[in-house]
């Protein structure tokens, strides 16, 4: 690969330009789902393409061809070549210099690579079994998930980023339907790891299928101000929304309700959260970003106090920072963008059991529909659909559905108020955290 | 490499390669696409891109089972590959004999492109995106960020399968986007704006543009002057276009085939059964033309058409791919589609929408002493198997006493799809289609979603205030 990345380079300086970077990636995929104990779909995947991007004067031209021939990479350069000229110039757009050694990180285990078609159906049919069997009530088990991926990226430019490495990692995942007297309500689990050995798949059946039929006999609860608790996957979904508002670019386009706001307090005192490019069990975590710059680990909020932002090159530029590594890229044809890596929420836990037991009256938010469409990361303001289990006196009372959840993130924030000790990754963007709970939240019901 | 001449013997040996050891259907998807885009952000067009991917992908059905191999390699080693892999799945002796693929069937002038966007300058797409920003920039003080996006994508595709289908089909789409950040003191707001379809760059003029990035400015700069919505259940009003958006995602993916075969549908075993009020008639259609959903020919080489799902009140239709209308002996509805190469087909919806009425937008406004308009919808979320969806409301409005008063933020509307098809009590005429990305398993297909302003007799409105 780093032949075809050279010969990018040369082709480029021949047409003149003298700031470039190529980036190519080579991979293969696994994706197996079962239904009622067959194979219902396996997908076998090769993947593999190169991207170069141009700066002229600062302005950017990019693109993109999975053809690694002479012909296509000729005429990709001059694509690059073409669309830099029609880019407005930026002074801080430039070619990312080498930025040192890479993060020493290893996000590859060779015990994947190793596993057979075989082990993997078995290790979806065991997920599926482990959900029928939990409960009788368990309807169907609407989708269960194997899926696993190994790639090695390359990068080059003419400033004298080189690198490459390689990556695999894989899930599994169901998503169950209960019924109970007509009632349909649903449920879903993941595990994460980098060797089928990592995961447990009867776990994730088993906790699928209990999520969906404890909200079985879910009504509607009323109207209330109260705390309420929400699970790490559905915790996760709000860092997940609330993290694009932490990148620089988000800032530097007055897109962010956290501008200005560094050293302020932005979150209840305990919480923690950082950008973790380096930790040894992330998903996301590498020795270098999509520009070449060494992953490492990013304090966001301290003690409640916003601290920093993720940079990719430019940002870092424009802000008079270096970057942070966050420069992502999602494959060879897109462009790096600003994006966390691994989100990690810390602080002070307190076990899950005497949370419940101190709430006078709140909810446990078990599930959240329309966090990505119901939240607006630039205003803050959010309102979504939830389903979970009504605390009274202490205890767990009855499951509610259909009810909303509304708020601001700023003020949802600030109103943290404890962190479960029940943390877990949750893959939908590589997120830590434990169960979070907020006090005095609006909840819409009957 | 040409699509239009491919090696129709090279297809048929990558299918009898695949059916080596058993497997009842076999097909072969080749794409070849070619895409631009351009964003315009702070007053500069950054980083333009464009790019073209091969990719060949070959599936094999066996009986309930699928097997899917893909790889950027569109040459015999590259196809022969994907086959042995499916192939390799499968434990028999070998399928059905392979039907000689025929003549190559395409529909060129079904969706007319009349200037082919790859016939237009970079620089002459730069400067559409240049004028919105001025337009927006130009519709209040208020205005603090203006993202207009420019995309156009040609995508071509060769379907062979093991029937002896040869399918070319030849697409070209272009939309236009906007997106405007308003802001008065503390308070920010958004607007959206877009226009796509099935066509070329006469989609697009400078008229358009800055009509599209004026109209995304506007509605941020409303929603400056909003309060916090009221929680309740109240009549709400939802408009034409964008509204079009509820019945997509809270009925819509409820009568895609592989949610019905899973019974992970509110509409699984209910054909013929009432299901809405009898005001309301809906469809799924494909093949409209020049449509942003549209295409000649669905992901399975099947033609596209318009399908009758609910008529007037009750179930009348499925949105099917070829597996799933194979497992229930139905014909296929020409709505297996994929988002590329890399995707296996599924049942997709396409332009899908209710039938518009008789009556005027101002009629049911003015007919609804107080309840809630939604104007404008931000996306949703439903979970099929109960038809329990919540919307976000990008732009709304108290309606008193038959009039809009106070725009309204933060609202979401909350409930389930049987139960708000049955509450439509009007619907207007005032028919119009908005574009979209509509997401799931993954993929991201292009999808139209309209109707006419119509009202729900009662809903559940989520909000803040």
């Amino acid at each position: 690969m780093f032949g075809i990345l050279d010969g990018v380079l040369e082709r480029a300086r021949a047409r003149g330009a003298s700031e470039v970077e190529v980036y190519g990636e080579r991979s293969t995929s696994r994706r197996i789902k079962v239904y009622r104990q067959e194979v219902e779909q396996l997908t076998a995947a090769q993947r593999q393409g190169v991207g170069v991007r141009v700066f002229a004067g600062g302005a950017v031209g990019h693109a993109y061809g999975s053809d690694l021939g002479d012909a296509a990479l000729d005429e990709l350069v001059a694509r690059a070549v073409d669309n830099a000229a029609v880019s407005d110039p930026d002074e801080f757009a430039a070619l990312p210099a080498p930025g040192g050694e890479p993060a020493d990180v290893h996000p590859y285990d060779e015990r994947l690579s190793a596993a057979t078609d075989e082990h993997r159906i078995e290790l979806a049919m065991s997920v599926e079994a482990a959900a029928l069997a939990a409960d009788p009530r368990v309807k169907t088990v609407e989708d269960t998930m194997y899926a696993d991926g190994d790639g090695e990226v390359f990068i080059a430019s003419t400033a004298g980023v080189r690198g490459s490495f390689r990556s695999n990692q894989c899930y599994a995942f169901a998503y169950v339907l209960a019924e109970e007297d007509g009632q349909v309500e649903t449920g879903y689990s993941y595990s994460v790891g980098r060797a089928l050995e990592d995961l447990d798949p009867e776990g994730c059946g088993r906790e699928a299928a209990e999520r969906a039929c404890r909200l079985l006999g879910a009504r509607k609860c009323p109207s209330m101000k109260a705390p309420v608790v929400l699970d790490p996957f559905v915790a996760a979904a709000f860092f997940g929304v609330l993290s694009s508002a932490l990148t620089a670019d988000a800032v530097q386009k007055g897109r962010s309700l956290f501008a200005g706001r560094e050293g302020q307090r932005v979150a209840g005192e305990l919480l923690q959260l950082d950008d973790d490019g380096v930790r040894a069990d992330g998903l996301d975590s590498a020795p270098f970003d999509g520009e070449g710059t060494p992953c490492r680990r990013t304090p966001l909020i301290g003690g409640g106090v916003l601290q920093g932002f993720l940079y990719d090159t430019y940002t870092a530029r424009k802000a008079g920072c270096g970057s942070t590594g966050n420069g992502v890229r999602g494959t060879y044809a897109g462009l790096p963008s600003v994006r966390p890596t691994n989100l990690v929420v810390s602080g002070p836990v307190t076990p899950l059991a005497d949370i419940v037991a101190g709430l006078e009256r709140g909810v446990i938010v078990t599930d959240a529909v329309g966090v990505h469409s119901g939240a607006n990361p630039i205003s803050g303001e959010f309102s979504v659909g939830i389903s979970g289990i009504l605390v009274e006196n202490g205890e767990l009372a009855a499951p509610v559905h259909e009810v909303t959840l509304a708020g601001d993130i700023i003020s949802m924030l600030t109103h943290v108020r404890a962190l479960g000790d029940d943390a877990r990754w949750v893959p939908a963007g590589s997120i830590f955290t434990p169960s979070v709970v907020i006090e005095g939240m609006a909840i819409g019901g009957t | 490499m040409e699509l239009a001449t491919f090696d129709a013997g090279l297809l048929q040996a990558t299918l009898l390669h695949a059916l080596g050891r058993g497997g009842d259907f076999a097909e072969v998807f080749i794409e070849d696409r070619d895409s631009l885009g351009l964003r315009l952000e702070d007053g500069r067009i950054e980083a333009t891109s464009g790019g073209r991917e091969l990719g060949a992908a070959v599936r094999l059905l066996s009986g309930e089972h699928t097997y899917y191999a893909y790889s950027d390699a569109v040459d015999e080693a590259g196809l022969f590959a994907a086959a042995n892999a499916v192939a390799a799945a499968v434990r028999g002796d070998g399928g059905p004999a392979v039907v000689a693929l025929g003549a190559v069937r395409s529909d060129p002038g079904r969706h007319p492109v009349a200037v082919p966007p790859e016939s237009v300058a970079v620089a002459e797409k730069a400067l559409l995106v240049r004028v919105g920003d001025e337009a927006a920039r130009a519709a209040g003080a208020e205005v603090v960020q203006v993202t207009v996006g420019y995309g156009d994508t040609r995508q071509r595709v060769l379907i062979a399968n093991s029937l002896g289908d040869l399918v070319l089909d030849d697409r070209t789409r272009t939309r236009y986007t906007a997106q405007v950040v308003a802001r008065r003191g503390d308070l920010i707001q958004t607007g959206h704006e877009t226009v796509g379809g099935s066509a070329g760059f006469e989609l697009v003029d400078e008229e358009v543009a800055r009509g599209v990035a004026a109209a995304a400015a506007q509605k941020a700069i409303t929603m400056l002057d909003s309060r916090p919505a009221p929680m309740g259940t109240m009549p709400v009003v939802l408009a034409n276009g964008f509204g079009g958006t509820l019945f997509h995602e809270a009925c819509g993916h409820g009568l895609e085939a592989d949610a019905i075969a899973k019974g992970a549908s509110i509409y699984a075993g209910r054909l013929g059964e009432v299901v809405a009020a009898s005001i309301v008639s809906a469809c799924d259609d494909g093949s409209l033309t020049n449509g942003w959903g549209s295409q000649a020919f669905d992901d399975e080489g099947m033609p596209t058409q318009k399908t009758l799902v609910i008529e007037e009140g009750r179930l009348t239709g499925y949105l099917y791919d070829r597996l799933r209308a194979r497992e229930a002996g139905a014909a296929p509805t020409g709505n297996g589609r994929r988002q590329s190469f890399r995707h296996v087909p599924i049942p997709r919806m396409t332009t899908t929408y209710i039938t518009p009425g008789y009556a005027t937008a101002a009629d049911v406004i003015a007919a609804t002493p107080k309840g809630f308009y939604a104007k404008s919808l931000a996306g949703g979320q439903v979970a099929p198997a109960s038809g329990n969806f919540v919307f976000g409301v990008a732009e709304g409005y108290l309606i008193e006493g038959g009039r809009l008063t106070t725009p309204l933020r933060g609202a979401t509307l909350v409930g389930n799809g049987i139960d708000i098809l049955m509450k439509i009590d009007m619907i207007a005429g005032d028919f119009e289609v908005k574009t979209g990305i509509c997401g799931k398993d993954g993929q991201g297909v292009p999808v139209g979603t309209g109707q006419s302003t119509l009202r729900i007799a009662e809903m559940t409105v989520g909000g803040t205030g």
